[in-house]
């Protein structure tokens, strides 16, 4: 076996494979891999006394080779595929995809499609912080905000599923458009939604961000620098929490995004607490570019939401339905275009970025002609959050972990791919 | 008279005045000792997930008995606990790690033989000048065992939990001790029959000294790992602290351990501080001389527990190096200070 080989010191080190030197007053904890507080991870700590002096965070528990899988599957099959990445942001996280084969293709999605886009795309991103704070309350034992933005997070995943069909796995946006138009009375839900949900954020607030026991957890606990944050190459809420000014959304507008109207919230202390209060206030500025984005959707026609070249091999049936010559049932399915089933991509590299829940992710897509890729590179925001705890976490006690964990908003299987 | 009826009648005597009656069974066994004590645990862990649920907007407990809102749910646990494994992992002290669940439950129970429910003579568990003495002291024995159970599971995660403890132990003992002695120095007696009988009039210690009370709440608190001061098995770094290793029955003796050492502080705070039977005056005779007065006593002890469980939908836990700031930076100087206030009360006669 080669993992003999390498622990008997041909140079691999595989971790947690190698005998370490005991050292006196050290003690190794390993958080994980099946741990209540870890994810699918391993974070091997080591504590003197009760201040953690070492931190090293093991991934690769979960890794499902997606980009090899994406070697053998047709272009549009790899979109669902690449939801698996972070389920729960999966309009995000597919995005950039979407867009890198555009720009192979040489098509642009129209208008309305781009509108759509960040419509899922804000949904997301709000029930993607909310997810993260819940876990971040019962990492600090705080069942009440966790049971509260779980039950929260179900208004905007039900918004999805009147948007798109799937409460998860939307596969929304596909070359050239999405799947879907909006229903009627959508634009009255989603106006619910944003009501209720600023409401309930200013709730949050009170019991939890502003709750002394919480406060006298996280402020000055886990402080990332500026100079840090950026010389680790940390990307999304956290860096904005360390008062870098960086968000895709801004620095590169995609989609609709040029044409709405948000401010990106920075905050200078760059502690557990000012991540926390970057997603809260990010969700808020989420809820208008939905409020933006849905008045932009009612007051203009529903014209096409999908590129004329694929428009026009739609099925009849769909287009009578889309067109209101027959009244929609649910009866029907909506299949996509044939055209879809052997797609080839002209050769060329390409590359595309959004700005998902949890930071920026970026992919390079190759394609030699085939109607399969020839490389699919995904660089996750998890995977480039996850090693600020090795350099954030020394020097704290071992009960500071789960705030620092839970702040930065780590997601394993996203990390893993 | 019928002989047969007459055997009847002194068994029935003796099954009622010698043995449930008997007060060191009563106490320990029956009201508020060990039947009560679980009975208690089992409501106020449905209580307390019902109050998280209605707090967090979701049912709680309901599906195994709709109609009275899932509060069967814990005799299902139980049994669930009952019934599993107790698995010994070949890696641990056999002979602690089983002893110490079980001696730290009827520990826990050991106040309760101290402290008398009644102000009727023969009801006295044990007849003493000391009692309140005697019943603080015991509170502080069956902590050791928790930190034992860590010690013997030899388990990184134990073994961090009740290191944990043990600084819990070594901040809250010092509170709740002083907290519960300033009644002493109020009242200028030992003994708990005096202390509840000078309550008699309305004056109860707590209104009187409310420091007292809420630092001696906070401390129960603490002992009992109760929110915000959840520290010692907090799960989301410690899996279960100190019970990591525990299974089945074991496993549910040291929740319910918990709760029953809670129940019993509860106790002793109703008696010291919010008048034990107060309204009511106990003349002799079983029913209302015993009975009754220690079924005030109970009640007034499950509204402090209730309050103390609705506390868990608010807070998250504390650092333990912030909880052990808290008790020896704030609570032990509110403490003393609850002490001095409570001396000049009975120098001036307030008393």
């Amino acid at each position: 076996m080669e993992a003999g080989t390498a622990s008997s010191g041909s140079g691999i080190h595989l971790p947690g494979m190698e005998i370490a030197k005991a050292s006196k007053n050290r003690y190794e904890v390993m958080i994980g891999p099946a741990h209540p507080g870890s994810g699918h991870m391993r974070i091997f700590v080591e504590v003197d006394g009760d201040i953690m002096v070492k931190v090293d965070p093991d991934i690769g528990f979960v890794h499902r080779t997606m980009e090899k899988l994406a070697e053998g599957r047709e272009w549009i099959q790899n979109i669902p595929l690449f939801e698996r990445i972070a389920i729960l942001d999966a309009c995000n996280i597919t995005l950039p995809y979407v867009r890198a084969v555009e720009k192979l293709l040489g098509i642009e999605a129209p208008e309305r499609a781009r509108y759509l886009r960040t419509l899922l795309c804000e949904i997301n991103r709000v029930a993607s912080h909310l997810y993260g704070m819940g876990i971040f309350g019962v990492f600090l034992g705080h069942s009440t905000l966790y049971m509260w933005a779980f039950g929260d997070r179900e208004v905007f995943i039900d918004l999805a599923e009147r948007l798109t069909g799937a409460r998860l796995t939307h596969t929304y946006p596909v070359f050239g458009g999405v799947r879907r138009d909006i229903p009627d009375d959508f634009p009255e839900d989603a106006r619910k939604a944003t009501r209720y949900m600023r409401k309930r954020l200013n709730e949050y607030a009170k019991i939890f961000l502003n709750n002394p026991n919480i406060r006298s957890r996280l402020e000055n606990v886990g402080v990332l620098t500026k100079n840090q944050a950026a010389e680790l190459g940390l990307v999304g809420p956290n860096i904005r929490a360390s008062g870098i000014r960086y968000d895709v959304r801004l620095n590169e507008p995609y989609e609709a995004y040029g044409d709405v109207d948000f401010e990106i919230p920075v905050f200078e202390e760059g502690d557990s607490l000012a991540r926390a209060w970057a997603r809260v206030e990010e969700v808020r500025q989420s809820l208008n570019i939905i409020d933006q984005v849905v008045t932009w959707l009612e007051k203009h026609p529903r014209e096409n939401f999908m590129h004329e070249k694929f428009w026009k091999t739609a099925p009849k049936l769909y287009k009578d339905v889309y067109e209101g010559k027959i009244s929609y049932s649910p009866k029907y399915r909506i299949k996509l275009m044939p055209i879809f089933a052997s797609l080839k991509v002209p050769p060329g590299k390409s590359f595309a970025r959004v700005e998902a829940g949890r930071g920026e992710i970026v992919y390079y897509v190759e394609s030699n002609g085939d109607i399969f890729p020839y490389r699919v590179r995904v660089v996750s925001p998890s995977f480039r959050n996850v090693i600020a705890f090795k350099y954030v976490m020394p020097g704290h006690r071992l009960m500071d972990l789960p705030a620092i964990y839970g702040s930065f908003d780590y997601f394993p299987p996203a990390f893993d791919r | 008279m019928n002989p047969c009826y007459y055997a009847c009648y002194i068994v029935y005597k003796v099954i009622v005045y010698d043995i449930i009656f008997y007060p060191p069974v009563y106490q320990f066994l029956i009201i508020p000792g060990l039947i009560t004590a679980i009975i208690i645990a089992i409501f106020i862990i449905w209580f307390e997930r019902k109050a998280a649920a209605y707090v967090q907007m979701r049912y709680g407990p309901w599906e195994i008995a709709p109609k009275i809102g899932g509060a069967t749910q814990l005799l299902a646990d139980l049994t669930r606990y009952a019934m599993q494994e107790i698995i010994t992992p070949q890696t641990v002290d056999t002979l602690q790690y089983l002893l110490a669940p079980i001696v730290m439950v009827v520990l826990a129970l050991l106040p309760l033989e101290a402290v008398p429910l009644t102000s009727v003579k023969p009801y006295f568990p044990i007849p003493s000048g000391y009692s309140l003495l005697v019943a603080v002291a015991f509170t502080t024995l069956s902590p050791l065992f928790i930190t034992m159970m860590g010690w013997a599971s030899n388990n990184k995660f134990s073994i961090t939990g009740s290191v944990r403890e043990s600084f819990m132990i070594t901040s809250y003992e010092l509170i709740s001790v002083l907290g519960l002695l300033t009644a002493a120095a109020m009242t200028r007696s030992y003994d708990l029959v005096k202390i509840v009988n000078l309550q008699m009039s309305g004056k109860w210690l707590g209104l009187i000294n409310p420091i007292a009370l809420f630092v001696v709440f906070i401390a129960v608190l603490m002992s009992t790992s109760g929110f915000p001061f959840e520290i010692p098995e907090s799960e989301s770094e410690l899996v279960a602290g100190p019970f990591t290793e525990y299974s089945g029955l074991l496993y549910g003796l040291n929740m319910g351990g918990a709760y029953i050492r809670r129940w019993v502080f509860s106790i002793l705070i109703t008696l010291v501080f919010l008048g034990g039977w107060a309204p009511y005056r106990p003349t002799p005779g079983v029913i209302t001389g015993y009975l009754i007065p220690s079924l005030i006593v109970s009640l007034k002890a499950v509204v402090i527990m209730g309050i103390m469980s609705f506390l868990r939908s608010v807070y998250g836990r504390y650092r333990l190096d912030q909880a052990l700031g808290i008790a020896w930076e704030i609570l032990i100087p509110l403490a003393l200070l609850a002490f001095g206030i409570g001396l000049a009360e009975a120098y001036f006669g307030i008393i």
